[in-house]
């Protein structure tokens, strides 16, 4: 594994909200190779939400990079004047939000095939052909014709997942994406996520669910204060926490459970 | 007081209907403008360049804050003479009627506009969506479908506004009714009829409009 070149880089990134007036996170480096599944967990404000966005290129950074398989795609040096973003690398990733994204004006299939269609120059025939696919697998396919407003929140984001993976991202991030959900609809998305993981789909999460966290890990990140205070296996990370940080995070999430 | 009788306003519908076609007429054109102009005004108001926005929110106040009537009867006296034009009364009232509510609709749109949550932006990103995809299939239709009540509300309220036309002279079912009423003395029945054709067509069109509003909440 050493021999290979690292999947996803983050190189001393820096970036704060409001003119540099408070900064999130603080010269955070992390490498991942694509058998990695990234848990970041930590607490509000802490920056893990925000590296997320980095890293899908939503935000303007302040400094540092981020690259996808050697190639940078975000990056800003002292001097420039803005981020520069690579769209292309950038469209190899797939990303789902907390709050419910389906635009709710398309069915959920309608949903599916646009950004293939408008954006990808797939046929519709075809892709329409691939969502009837995805939909079956995820149990979704009663579904593909309704609105969005007729689906429970559990199954908005089982779409909104179907969505990103009618794409066929290379790395998926899902940021607290059953963090809106009533706690009943919380493990079918789990489920799907975990489904995914065990098929070999890099990805990035961040979320509350320290049993979720802990089943699809391969790695979990401890983020607070902007930077990363620990980043280890999850069992050595839940059992044996180096950071006194880390100790006092987990014992305060176990406790409050 | 004397008897109450109809029997004229009917005898005299073809008067009544030229003036219900003058006013269906400005109705229609105002709105065609306001729906149209409306939406690239609202264009100007989102645009991420600040002279462009307060160049906006001045169109806005100035049709908002002032009353339609004097409006009107600005644009009818002093359009003429600055810009040393003659157009006739129709078209200067659908002109106004139009640009006033091309402010109001303008609002609709920057508001709709607006209302549609930022993650959808960050969606169409992550998606790969280019901002004339995510304008165009993302955002557009979204913000038209959370404006139709309120571009409604305003096309009935343009409808009734035109009523305001009358007073500098273009002869529209208002205007027809008033000289309906000095002709045959019979104020009540004039008017009263003018107001039962204002009333039954801003009915029918509302409910039209909310039967289109209950089936877009399908998909709310």
């Amino acid at each position: 594994m050493n021999s290979q070149q690292s999947f996803i880089e983050v190189n001393n990134l820096q970036k704060s909200y409001g003119q540099g007036l408070v900064q999130v996170i603080k010269g955070l480096s992390l490498s991942m190779n694509n058998k990695d599944r990234v848990v970041v967990i930590g607490p509000s404000g802490g920056g893990k939400s925000t590296l997320l966005r980095c890293v899908m290129g939503l935000e303007q950074i302040d400094s540092g990079s981020v690259s996808l398989e050697g190639k940078p795609y975000v990056s800003r040096s002292a001097g420039d004047r803005q981020t520069t973003i690579d769209k292309t690398v950038r469209s190899s990733i797939g990303m789902v939000f907390q709050s419910y994204t389906l635009f709710p004006h398309l069915t959920v299939m309608q949903n599916l095939t646009l950004a293939p269609v408008k954006s990808r120059g797939v046929t519709k025939a075809v892709a329409i052909e691939r969502a009837r696919g995805l939909l079956e697998r995820f149990g979704l396919s009663a579904k593909a014709n309704e609105y969005p407003n007729r689906l429970s929140g559990g199954q908005k984001q089982r779409v909104a997942i179907a969505r990103a993976l009618m794409l066929d991202p290379k790395l998926m991030l899902f940021d607290e994406v059953t963090s809106a959900l009533d706690p009943e609809l919380v493990s079918e998305v789990e489920q799907m996520i975990i489904g995914l993981a065990e098929n070999g789909l890099p990805m990035m999460i961040v979320t509350h669910d320290m049993w979720f966290a802990r089943r699809v890990a391969t790695r979990v990140i401890f983020c607070a204060e902007g930077v990363i205070q620990e980043d280890a296996p999850p069992d050595e990370f839940f059992e044996n926490p180096k950071n006194k940080r880390t100790r006092d995070f987990i014992e305060n999430v176990l406790h409050a459970r | 007081m004397q008897d109450l009788d109809f029997y004229f306003a009917f005898a005299s519908g073809h008067q009544l209907l030229d003036g219900l076609k003058v006013t269906l007429y400005l109705t229609f054109w105002s709105n065609v403008i306001g729906l149209t102009c409306g939406f690239l005004l609202a264009m100007v108001g989102v645009s991420p360049i600040r002279p462009l926005r307060w160049l906006y929110t001045c169109y806005i106040e100035i049709f908002r804050c002032t009353p339609i009537l004097l409006q009107i009867v600005w644009f009818f006296f002093c359009v003429p003479i600055l810009f040393n034009v003659y157009w006739s009364g129709e078209f200067l009232g659908l002109l106004i009627l139009g640009l006033n509510l091309t402010a109001f609709n303008a609002e609709a749109y920057r508001a709709s506009i607006q209302a549609i949550p930022p993650a959808h932006h960050d969606a169409a990103i992550a998606l790969g969506l280019g901002s004339r995809v995510t304008a165009l299939h993302v955002i557009m239709p979204q913000a038209a479908l959370n404006a139709m009540p309120v571009l409604v509300t305003n096309a009935i309220g343009a409808f009734q506004q035109s009523a305001l036309v009358a007073l500098v002279g273009v002869a529209d079912l208002m205007y027809q009714g008033k000289l309906l009423s000095t002709q045959t003395y019979r104020p009540i029945e004039a008017y009263t009829s003018v107001a039962i054709i204002y009333l039954v067509i801003s009915v029918v069109f509302g409910q039209i409009a909310g039967f289109f509003e209950r089936r877009n909440e399908l998909y709310r």
